[in-house]
């Protein structure tokens, strides 16, 4: 079992909750500060999702005034913070995404070089997971087991919400090999979950 | 089958389900499991939890300092909005009937947005061009374009510091009739709007100001009886354009 040096870290959780919570009461300067907190990371999830700077950029900025708008339901959702904000972010990035479908036959090309960028990055240092939920850091350690494209595989099926036929398609690989891909993912990330549950 | 009879299995379709690679009719037949079982869905909701870790884990990228500006000017544009609701709420019965509800349309907040977009392309051009125009224009720090609720650009106002002066210039072909008058007005955020001055007919007019009488998220005018009405009591007539103030940042 892999040791989490943050056990003994006082909790990131509850100072971005209090961020949060601050926002919700309409406090622009705590607004400020979960934005210095957060925006490179909400950046990097952005970036990795619609793969173009200033759409990323404009998916941070949509991202940052949802959570404006709608920090007061946080609580209710029962989710770590920085997942709370992750979520918001995906799902900001899956709207434009569907708003550019017609740039997607551009998207398909970019992938090759893509593919080799997000191969080498993929793997947050560990100071990168300094804010990280613990459910984050227990996905992170069993995502750390699967082989490299594997891994790429399942990410990019979750991050943008990619069919197994999709990501067949994208990543010029047999559907087959897709399917099998994830399905042995998932049964490894079971195993693995299940022992930090 | 019975899916309580295999963890396994169920493991692996919430798995499938969080992930979103679960399609079609087993996707379905999995959510309606879901709603009638509580440890089926205790499952999906356990694997929507471990998956949206994913979320966490990518490399941090900085994104430019202009974006939090953008964030910061349309949070205040926003603000000055639901100020100005309140205070024409409070002042409803001099405001006409039929204006009622202007703020609350959808098409406005649209708009107010695309204002947002449009200034910001805007104070990114004058911020390119800056070394060009040091030599020979004024010094432009403040800009918004005031748009009317179809969002169609209307007015061009521009705070020049050296000069205290604002400049507005007439971009759009509203004219107001000869026994109106149209007054600008500083939307503080949390304060009533104040006023910066009455417009006369011409097509670029210019208005003493201090940098403090500018430096709030937006502006708006409205149409008054000739000659404008006094600041304490706030705009009496329709507010035809409004639009966030924009702080260059260079």
């Amino acid at each position: 079992m892999p040791h989490n040096p943050r056990m003994t870290a006082p909790s990131p959780d509850a100072e971005l909750m209090a961020l949060i919570d601050r926002i919700g009461h309409r406090d622009e300067a705590a607004l400020r500060q979960l934005y210095d907190r957060t925006a490179p990371r909400l950046m990097g999830l952005a970036m990795r999702v619609v793969r173009q700077r200033e759409w990323a950029e404009d998916v941070l900025q949509e991202s940052f005034l949802t959570i404006w708008r709608v920090a007061g339901d946080y609580r209710a959702s029962l989710s770590p913070p920085l997942a709370w904000l992750g979520l918001i972010v995906r799902s900001r990035s899956l709207d434009l995404l569907r708003r550019r479908t017609a740039d997607r036959a551009q998207l398909t090309q970019e992938f090759d070089e893509l593919m080799a960028d997000t191969f080498e990055s993929d793997t947050p240092n560990p100071a990168d997971m300094a804010d990280a939920s613990e459910q984050a850091w227990a996905l992170h350690q069993c995502l750390s087991q699967l082989e490299g494209r594997q891994r790429e595989v399942v990410s990019l099926a979750y991050l943008r919400e990619m069919s197994h036929s999709e990501l067949a398609e994208q990543l010029k690989l047999p559907l087959g090999t897709v399917k099998t891909w994830i399905r042995r993912g998932l049964e490894k990330l079971r195993t693995c979950m299940g022992r930090f549950a | 089958m019975n899916l309580l009879a295999h963890p396994e299995l169920l493991e692996l379709l919430a798995a499938s389900h969080a992930l979103g690679t679960l399609r079609g009719g087993a996707r379905r037949r999995f959510e309606t499991l879901a709603r009638e079982q509580a440890p089926v869905r205790a499952a999906a909701l356990v694997w929507q939890g471990r998956l949206a870790g994913m979320t966490e884990l990518q490399q941090p990228v900085a994104p430019d300092p202009a974006v939090w500006t953008r964030i910061r000017n349309l949070i205040d544009a926003e603000q000055a909005q639901q100020a100005l609701e309140r205070q024409r709420d409070n002042a409803a019965p001099i405001a006409p009937a039929s204006t009622g509800g202007w703020l609350r349309s959808l098409a406005l907040w649209r708009g107010a947005a695309a204002a947002g977009a449009l200034v910001a392309v805007l104070a990114v051009g004058v911020g390119l061009n800056l070394r060009e125009q040091l030599i020979n224009a004024p010094a432009v720090q403040y800009v918004a374009v005031l748009s009317d609720d179809k969002a169609a650009a209307s007015m061009l106002v521009t705070f020049d510091p050296k000069k205290k002066q604002l400049v507005l210039q007439r971009v759009g072909s509203f004219r107001e009739g000869a026994d109106k008058s149209l007054q600008l007005w500083a939307l503080p955020p949390g304060g009533a709007p104040r006023s910066l001055g009455v417009l006369d007919n011409a097509p670029a007019l210019r208005l003493a100001a201090s940098e403090s009488d500018v430096r709030v998220p937006a502006l708006a005018i409205s149409l008054e009886p000739k000659g404008g009405v006094p600041s304490a009591g706030g705009p009496t007539g329709p507010v035809l354009f409004h639009g966030p103030l924009i702080e260059k940042t260079l």
